[in-house]
């Protein structure tokens, strides 16, 4: 569904977008996170064709986003940060507006209005003037907007910033549902929302692709996913020398509890499982164990841990 | 043509269905009113050798009020729209950079052409309920009431492209205001420095203050309509790329 190839995007001298490339296949729902400033919006603003790549390409539907624009924009369903609308027209009186330049019109436009307003939860307030309506409302008056020629791709910047927990909880659901029959790339920071709603992540920092795979990939294959906690009371040097064997591990870190009892931290290679070895381990030397834990990683951890500046 | 159809009756609306087209259009009636008014005085006065079309239209009224109009038709067009973020909506949505700048500049054009409605009824009155013959022609009238659209064509054009300029409507507007100002300062130039210097007749040409008592006299010439066409699309053609230079700046 969307091909970029070596996308770069300069504002002057700054790099904004610095030779990214990531796939999206059909039917995902894709979250494209990044700190502030990471160029998330710039991308999404240069596959919608509003700001024209510095370098590299981009296909939507195979079509190339800077040729064929018109036909590109036509397969897109863009909602912009901050939901920018017309303030002074009315909700119904905006989609129309909308679908028509999407070249919906007669029975169709009125169909796909009435389903998108039922959709986004807009039917109660489509006669009111959209300055008067809050920020939640806004929000889905853009989602609509963004659905209502039923595009194949769906690109949502930031959709639930500065929404309350109960708004972002119906974005996230509405999201949800629509990525049964959309494409939905989703740029955010909020992970959570990542966790929930997404099948693949793209991580980007200064420009770059840190990192592009399903979040269950992501979490078991981050530095931190490895590590085992263990607690056992036994000579501390003896266990750090036993553990320190295993030829995944590559450090064991002891300390001493106060109840006579030593907590050992093993810092293994990710996508490994120490534990059932340290069982059997503490097992053949009769060493008490109370605790073994393994470390599950979230998904805000490889957030970190990628993008930290430190 | 779809798209530009609903483009263009938005932004009509934007102006009428609000009061701020119906502000503008009872301000212009309330000056031509004005501007007619001290005519008729002039002609009570003393004997006035030109027509009562002629004098109106030339009169310092006129020219300052006729001036105001066009900043504050044009401002809003594209400064609102960069300063609400609803251009990116705007232009990501399958429309042509072209349909956007005509139909913005259709919709400014027709909202100014629509002022111009009572000055006519006023002139039409005059004939109606008076017993004295008109002091005008219907030539003169068509004339003056001709070049004032074409003047109207080129200044929206450069309302157009002082708003796409900027995001801030009021620098939209004093840029608008500069340009006109400019433009009309040109035409003082042969009387500042005579009508000796060479360029001369290019200056009086190129400023709209000869035109305007042309027209008005019933003189309809066709030059002028190509250089009032040709200009506006000049600036039309600025304003597009202006607005697409964001596509293509490196």
């Amino acid at each position: 569904m969307i091909e970029i190839s070596s996308l770069s995007k300069s504002y002057g001298r700054h790099k904004a977008v610095d030779q990214i490339s990531f796939e999206v296949t059909r039917g995902e729902i894709v979250g494209f996170l990044g700190p502030n400033g990471a160029g998330k919006s710039t991308t999404l603003k240069m596959l919608t064709g509003f700001l024209p790549p510095t370098s590299g390409a981009a296909r939507i539907a195979g079509k190339d986003i800077f040729r064929e624009s018109l036909e590109v924009r036509k397969k897109i369903g863009y909602m912009p940060e901050n939901v920018p609308l017309y303030t002074d027209m009315r909700v119904k009186e905006y989609l129309r507006f909308r679908g028509g330049l999407r070249g919906l019109s007669g029975s169709r436009l009125r169909k796909r209005m009435g389903e998108v307003m039922e959709t986004c939860g807009l039917t109660h307030v489509r006669r009111k003037m959209i300055k008067t309506l809050s920020k939640g409302y806004r929000q889905r008056v853009g989602l609509a907007d963004a659905l209502i020629h039923e595009p194949d791709l769906l690109i949502l910047d930031e959709p639930t910033n500065g929404l309350d927990p109960n708004q972002i909880r119906a974005i996230r659901r509405l999201i949800k549902n629509l990525g049964e029959k959309h494409t939905i790339l989703i740029s955010t920071h909020i992970l959570s929302e990542v966790e929930m709603t997404c099948n693949k992540v793209v991580i980007i920092d200064e420009g770059r692709i840190k990192a592009a795979d399903t979040p269950e990939n992501l979490v078991s294959s981050m530095r931190r996913a490895g590590r085992v906690t263990v607690e056992l009371q036994a000579p501390k040097s003896e266990v750090e020398e036993n553990i320190s064997e295993f030829e995944e591990v590559t450090r064991v870190v002891g300390e001493s509890l106060q109840d006579g009892w030593y907590r050992f931290t093993v810092f293994a290679a990710p996508k490994t499982d120490t534990r059932l070895k340290i069982g059997k381990l503490a097992a053949a030397k009769k060493w008490p164990l109370r605790s073994l834990s393994r470390r599950i990683g979230t998904l805000e951890e490889v957030f970190i841990e990628l993008t930290r500046k430190d | 043509m779809r798209i530009f159809r609903i483009l263009y009756f938005k932004e009509l609306k934007s102006y009428f269905l609000n009061p701020f087209g119906w502000l503008i259009l009872c301000f212009a009636a309330l000056m031509q009113g004005f501007a007619l008014t001290a005519t008729f005085k002039q002609f009570s006065d003393n004997a006035v050798p030109e027509s009562l079309v002629f004098v109106t239209f030339t009169s310092p009224i006129f020219g300052i009020y006729f001036l105001f109009l066009f900043p504050v038709l044009t401002m809003r067009l594209f400064s609102e729209e960069n300063r609400s973020g609803t251009i990116e909506g705007l232009l990501t949505a399958p429309v042509r950079t072209w349909q956007v700048i005509l139909s913005k500049f259709g919709a400014a054009y027709t909202t100014f052409l629509s002022l111009w409605i009572a000055a006519i009824v006023h002139f039409y009155l005059f004939t109606v309920l008076t017993d004295v013959p008109p002091p005008f022609t219907n030539g003169e009238l068509t004339g003056a009431i001709t070049i004032i659209a074409l003047m109207g064509m080129l200044f929206t054009a450069f309302g157009c492209l002082a708003s796409a300029l900027t995001s801030s409507q009021i620098i939209a507007g004093v840029v608008c205001t500069a340009i006109l100002i400019f433009h009309i300062f040109l035409g003082f130039i042969p009387l500042l420095f005579g009508d000796q210097i060479p360029a001369a007749p290019f200056f009086e040409f190129i400023s709209s203050q000869s035109h305007l008592r042309e027209f008005s006299r019933g003189l309809i010439d066709s030059r002028a309509v190509v250089y009032y066409f040709s200009t506006t699309a000049f600036f039309l053609f600025l304003t597009f790329h202006l607005l697409d230079f964001r596509r293509w700046k490196p």
